[in-house]
């Protein structure tokens, strides 16, 4: 990638500014560079924002933009909070040394199909905050985007949950062929599905199907998993057809909920 | 005592064993370059280019298949800092092959370094070079190229007699016939017959007939294809360059440049990997002829997509195996028919296809009748070359998966299917006559043959019970084993050859100089060890330089397994001849006969004890104190082998199968393997470990795969995933006592013979998990969800 | 621009383009010892520590580590040293282009993981790819490694 002129702003403001009036392109987690071939002309660099935290709040928890997957996946506080499913979520991808580089905030921004992260924050329930204090529901953002352009500032999830992540690669540290996460809440459950190859979505009617209580029955869990599928689109890549996709999307599922429902 | 006038003589097995008493040779010596490569020391051609190189860039063709009409390299030129731009008018016309082969290659010369014609996606279309790399990827980009767009072949089983013609050009030529028929897109073809095979398959009361479909793989040697030029201070070209074959490249660089081969030096740094990768001409080209044009020193690292693009592939192919048998298992005849791709340029087309079959049938030696044939298509796809295996793994994919369909039908142990029929020590096929690397073969009887110890210790490290070879462990999920066996070779006999000089130098220590080239093997410190061994001193006594056409003898290269077998014999021959001549220059300082001299390692003594002389006194005697007995003692001995004594290998692996997904894991793959003596067993077995997981990559994992315009999609390891750490549970290895008379100390090879088992392995594993075979690689979890699935509907049926 | 490193203790006032890798810029520098072996963030070939952290110098722009303690291989070469002498009594020091990224990995794991089980060292080391050594050697060379520094 080529990169014009560089700045490395100060405070958020400052950031804003350059991107929205000097429309300069954000850089924080910089795994992506590599690979692009496109000519930026104003960099702004995030690193100096203040933005790596994950810190808890009464009643949630925000994470900062910057944060890096290591710094989910060694957190004591979102393991007590949420079980393993931070580290289950990221562990798959590449190794320490890209998990120390990328960020939550490049990986919401970029809303990639391919990700496992983005399905775990959806299931749970996330929502992202845009500079200035413009918050959204995460899956809808990741549906349907948002103006830009924008500043992700921060993700805010609930105080805990109770989740679990299932995923199909062909080898471990390869591309997702498709990825789920379910949560409950403590009073709904929710269900993403990402890696479709296209990016997560919500299964609602499954949802649905699962009810309020913590307990589903058996019968509930393999209704619930069956309608995902249906009511999900999946495409065809390099890695699987649709086809494929479709049929392991609801065993996948299914032994995530039992995971979670014990 | 050994007589230094004899050649190495056999030996019976169990006098060998009693005689076995090494000192250097058979221990765990330690890499000698180990701590250099592990600091990163400077060593690989990109560390070493010289400051002020030109960086050279590659304008590749965007299509499949095209005839360039025009070139525009104005734009480029006119960039500051562009030093030239050249296309295929600036080289000579002349075809060559890429393939590292000895010279007449078995490789038909259908390419030119730079070609009117592109044939893949990739193809090298002009060479660009600029005082920087950005500046040279500006301009590789500005280059303005026009191009007569062709209908491609992407489909190897459509290429045959397709009315497309991959290669038209009327000055490319075989070198010798290997059935090249370029006008039928056949890169080269064989077939032979042993015996009536038809007649023994229809008298054979069980039949069984499997094809399988082995995919391109890409090596992924971490290192990527990497080379600079200069013009020395005589006025010659020097070129360093990751390389597994510097004379094969000096030699047809020579020719692709009309230059004398006297007036080229290629000189091998440490490589990062080969594979087989580098058996080839590949980047060498470009950046002799930016030096040979601009007189400046020229650089050239291809990028990660480059290496998956525009080097070289394994060939994929198609193998069909019918096996006719008894009832209780005893093979009548074995037909094998294969189509191989060798993509836009046959490098290595026949050779790697006959050794499908030639270092695969014998291991079944008792069969009445044997047939191999097959074709070896052009596609417009990257072009194969060599690769781990070379052919033996397709080939015995097929073979073991038969072998196995054949277990099943007669309802017989697999491991006791191997066991009746396969070769042991003291036999013969005659494959081995009939079949080479290049028509024909060389007879040879096999003098270490440790297949039944392998099978058996296999089957102890994996716990094989033919009555539980799939078992419940979860709902939905299976554990099963399956097991292949495999052979290979040692060298080319009489085709490859090894030269090694050993010379003797003040301080008591020798140099060790040989051509034979080290791709991170450890090839070095073997051959040290094998000079130590020979001349009765500690290995820190020999110092190796290797594989620079100036300053070292003579090798064909590290390829086809060869360099323990006859680069080391050709270290025992020099060493010996050098300590012959020790003994006889001390003994005319002791005026005595040199019969009554011994050597103990660090002094030399008269028989009775009466004089006596330190290897490092000596030293200084002969070079600065004995007056006109002055001299250098050295000693330069070649070896080409008589034979190609196979490496055998049993491959046993243990999977579980997720029956709702269809994901197969490798829980544990054992190889056992027979190497002969291993001069070092560490580095043996990290050969045959490392093999072994490039095979299950093979299996299970890599996949290379296009476009249907022949844009590779599988162009980086984002998309082409190589096993990583936790892929697999566990690999066990294990070296069975053996020793080859032929070979030196007892050694055979050990550097592909890992690669050839897991895929066929793992197939009938997966096989026993399920009741299907799955035959179209690599068995992903969608392959096989979708085998289990057609099973189900089957079954229903 | 003009940026600052601290390379393995030493300052260095390095020349480099805004869009510039730490990896071209390590190398162009001198530091032949941080390899390029697959621009796309996957094999670990680049690895460096970046105040103290592992990272994959192939996908961090050299102006965002202006000011910070960059460590290769060399920096800590007593230590790989050591490591170094149980990889090559294993024989997996292979071809050698996966070491250097590969032995600072090690190291850094070392520091962060107490007693660390074999499938806890699989994973830590999973964004160091080999394609020689079928990666067996390696972790029975970090087993014995660990147990005699932990001794």
């Amino acid at each position: 990638m080529e990169i014009r002129e560089y700045a490395r702003p100060k405070s958020m403001d400052q950031a804003m500014h350059l991107i929205c009036e000097e429309h300069g392109t954000a850089i924080g987690g910089s795994a992506w560079l590599r690979t692009s071939t496109k000519t930026v002309m104003l960099g702004v660099d995030l690193c100096d924002l203040g933005l790596e935290y994950i810190r808890e709040f009464q009643d949630h928890i925000e994470i900062g933009a910057m944060t890096t997957y290591r710094e989910l996946e060694t957190s004591p506080l979102l393991d007590s909070r949420f079980g393993k499913i931070f580290r289950t979520t990221v562990s798959h991808i590449v190794g320490v040394q890209l998990r120390n580089i990328i960020t939550v905030g490049g990986t919401v921004a970029g809303r990639y199909g391919f990700s496992d992260l983005n399905t775990t924050l959806c299931a749970i329930g996330a929502r992202v905050v845009f500079y200035p204090n413009v918050e959204k529901d995460l899956s809808s953002f990741i549906e349907k985007g948002y103006a830009s352009p924008f500043l992700i500032e921060k993700i805010i999830l609930p105080s805990s949950a109770r989740a679990a992540y299932q995923q199909m690669r062909i080898s471990e540290s390869d591309f997702p062929i498709i990825n789920t996460a379910v949560a409950w809440t403590g009073t709904v459950w929710r269900i993403a599905v990402g890696s479709r190859p296209a990016a997560t979505r919500i299964c609602r009617n499954a949802m649905k199907i699962l009810g309020d209580s913590a307990n589903p029955s058996d019968e509930q869990i393999e209704a619930a998993a069956a309608e995902t599928s249906k009511e999900t689109q999946f495409g065809s890549d390099i890695r699987a057809s649709a086809n494929y996709r479709q049929k392991i999307l609801p065993v996948l599922v299914k032994r995530a909920l039992l995971e979670v429902r014990g | 005592m050994i007589d230094n006038n004899d050649p190495i003589k056999p030996m019976d097995s169990e006098t060998l064993k009693a005689t076995q008493k090494f000192n250097v040779v058979a221990h765990d010596i330690a890499k000698i370059d180990g701590e250099g490569l592990v600091l990163g020391r400077p060593a690989f051609a990109d560390d070493l280019a010289p400051a002020n190189a030109l960086y050279v860039k590659l304008v590749r063709s965007p299509h499949a298949f095209a005839r360039i009409t025009s070139i525009d390299p104005s734009e480029a030129l006119a960039l500051p800092g562009v030093a030239c731009v050249l296309t295929w008018k600036d080289c000579p016309r002349v075809p060559i092959t890429r393939a590292g082969q000895g010279n007449p290659e078995p490789s038909p010369h259908d390419r030119f370094i730079l070609d009117e014609y592109v044939r893949y996606v990739g193809d090298e279309v002009a060479v660009v070079a600029a005082e920087d790399e950005v500046t040279a990827e500006k301009a590789a980009m500005l280059v303005k190229v026009q191009y007569e767009v062709l209908q491609p072949i992407l489909d190897f089983e459509k290429a045959l007699d397709n009315p497309i013609i991959i290669h038209p050009e009327p000055e490319i030529h075989e070198m010798f016939p290997i059935g090249f028929e370029p006008k039928r897109n056949i890169a080269a073809a064989y077939n032979m017959e042993i015996g009536n095979v038809e007649q023994e398959l229809a008298n054979s009361p069980v039949y069984v007939e499997t094809t399988v479909h082995t995919q391109a793989q890409q090596h992924v040697a971490l290192e990527s294809h990497t080379a600079f030029s200069y013009i020395d201070i005589h006025g010659r070209l020097v070129i360093v360059t990751s390389t597994q074959n510097p004379w094969h490249t000096r030699r047809l660089l020579a020719l692709a440049l009309q230059m004398p081969i006297r007036q080229i030096r290629i000189i091998k740094p440490r490589i990062g990997g080969g594979f087989g990768g580098k058996q080839h001409i590949h980047i060498e080209p470009y950046v002799a002829m930016v030096t040979m044009k601009t007189g400046r020193s020229a650089r050239l690292a291809l990028t990660r997509r480059e290496v998956f693009e525009a080097t070289f592939t394994r060939h994929e192919m198609r193998v069909k195996v019918r096996l006719g048998a008894n009832s209780d298992g005893k093979l009548n005849a074995i037909d094998m028919q294969v189509l191989s791709n060798t993509g836009a340029y046959g490098e290595h087309a026949l050779t790697v296809f006959m050794v499908a079959g030639s270092k695969t049938l014998p291991l079944y030696n008792k069969v009445n009748a044997v047939r191999f044939g097959g074709h070896v298509v052009y596609t417009n796809k990257v072009s194969a070359g060599a690769f781990r295996g070379y052919g033996a793994i397709q080939g015995l994919t097929g073979l073991e998966s038969a072998m196995d369909e054949l277990a099943h039908k007669i309802g017989i142990d697999p491991l006791e299917l191997r066991r009746k029929n396969m070769i042991h020590e003291g036999e013969t096929s005659d494959v081995f006559r009939i079949m080479g690397e290049g028509t024909e073969g060389v007879a040879m009887t096999i003098e270490s043959c440790k297949l039944e110890e392998c099978i058996a210790r296999g089957k102890e490290l994996i716990g094989w019970d033919p009555n539980r070879l799939v078992w419940d462990v979860a709902p939905g999920k299976v554990r099963a084993m399956g097991m292949a066996i495999a052979m290979q070779g040692s060298g080319l006999p009489l085709i490859d050859m090894g030269s090694a000089r050993i010379e003797f130098q003040d301080g008591g220590f020798f140099k060790l100089h040989i051509g034979a080239t080290d791709l991170g093997t450890g090839s070095d410190t073997i051959l040290a060890q094998i000079a130590a061994e020979e001349l009765g001193v500690d290995v820190e006594n020999i110092i190796v330089y290797s594989s620079d056409t100036d300053n070292t003898p003579f090798d064909v290269g590290a390829y086809a397994s060869s360099t323990t077998y006859v680069s080391g014999s050709a270290v025992i021959k020099a060493a010996r001849s050098l300590k012959k001549k020790l003994i006889e220059a001390v003994a005319q300082k002791f005026e005595v006969d040199p019969a009554f001299v011994l050597f103990d390692n660090k002094t030399f003594k008269t028989l009775n004890g009466g004089k006596s002389l330190s290897l490092y006194d000596f030293s200084f005697d002969t070079l600065y104190h004995d007056g006109e007995r002055m001299k250098t003692l050295e000693a330069t001995e070649s070896f080409t082998g008589a034979k190609s004594p196979p490496p055998y290998l049993a491959g046993f692996v243990e999977i579980e199968l997720d029956k709702e997904t269809g994901k197969v894991e490798v829980v544990h793959y054992v190889s056992v393997a027979d190497v002969g003596t291993p001069i070092n067993p560490r580095l043996a077995t990290i050969q045959i470990e490392g093999a072994a997981l490039q095979g299950i990559g093979l299996a299970l994992y890599e996949d290379v795969r296009y476009s249907e315009r022949g844009h590779m999609l599988s162009h980086n390891l984002l998309t082409y995933a190589i096993p990583s750490r936790e892929d697999i549970g566990k690999i066990t290895v294990e070296l069975v006592d053996s020793y080859e008379p032929s070979g030196p100390f007892g050694a055979k090879s050990a550097g592909e013979i890992g690669i050839d088992a897991p895929p066929a392995a793992i197939g009938n594993a997966i096989r026993n998990a399920i009741g299907v075979r799955l035959t179209e690689y690599p068995f992903t979890p969608e392959r096989v969800l979708m085998a289990i699935d057609r099973a189900k509907a089957e079954g229903a049926n | 621009m003009t940026i600052t490193l601290y390379i393995n203790g030493n300052e260095k006032i390095l020349d480099c383009q805004p869009g510039d890798m730490l990896t071209e810029v390590l190398r162009k520098a001198g530091y032949v010892e941080v390899k390029k072996g697959c621009d796309t963030a996957n094999c670990g070939a680049c690895t460096v520590l970046i105040e103290d952290k592992p990272i994959l110098s192939c996908s961090y722009l050299a102006v965002r580590a202006d000011g910070k303690r960059i460590t290769t291989i060399q920096g800590v070469a007593e230590e790989a040293k050591e490591f170094a002498r149980f990889l090559t009594a294993e024989g997996a020091d292979q071809c050698g282009f996966c070491a250097p990224g590969f032995a600072l990995t090690v190291l850094s794991m070392k520091r962060e993981l107490r007693n660390p089980s074999e499938a806890e060292i699989r994973h830590y080391l999973s964004g160091n790819l080999c394609r020689c050594s079928g990666y067996e050697g390696q972790i029975r060379a970090i087993k014995k490694y660990l147990e005699a520094v932990h001794d």
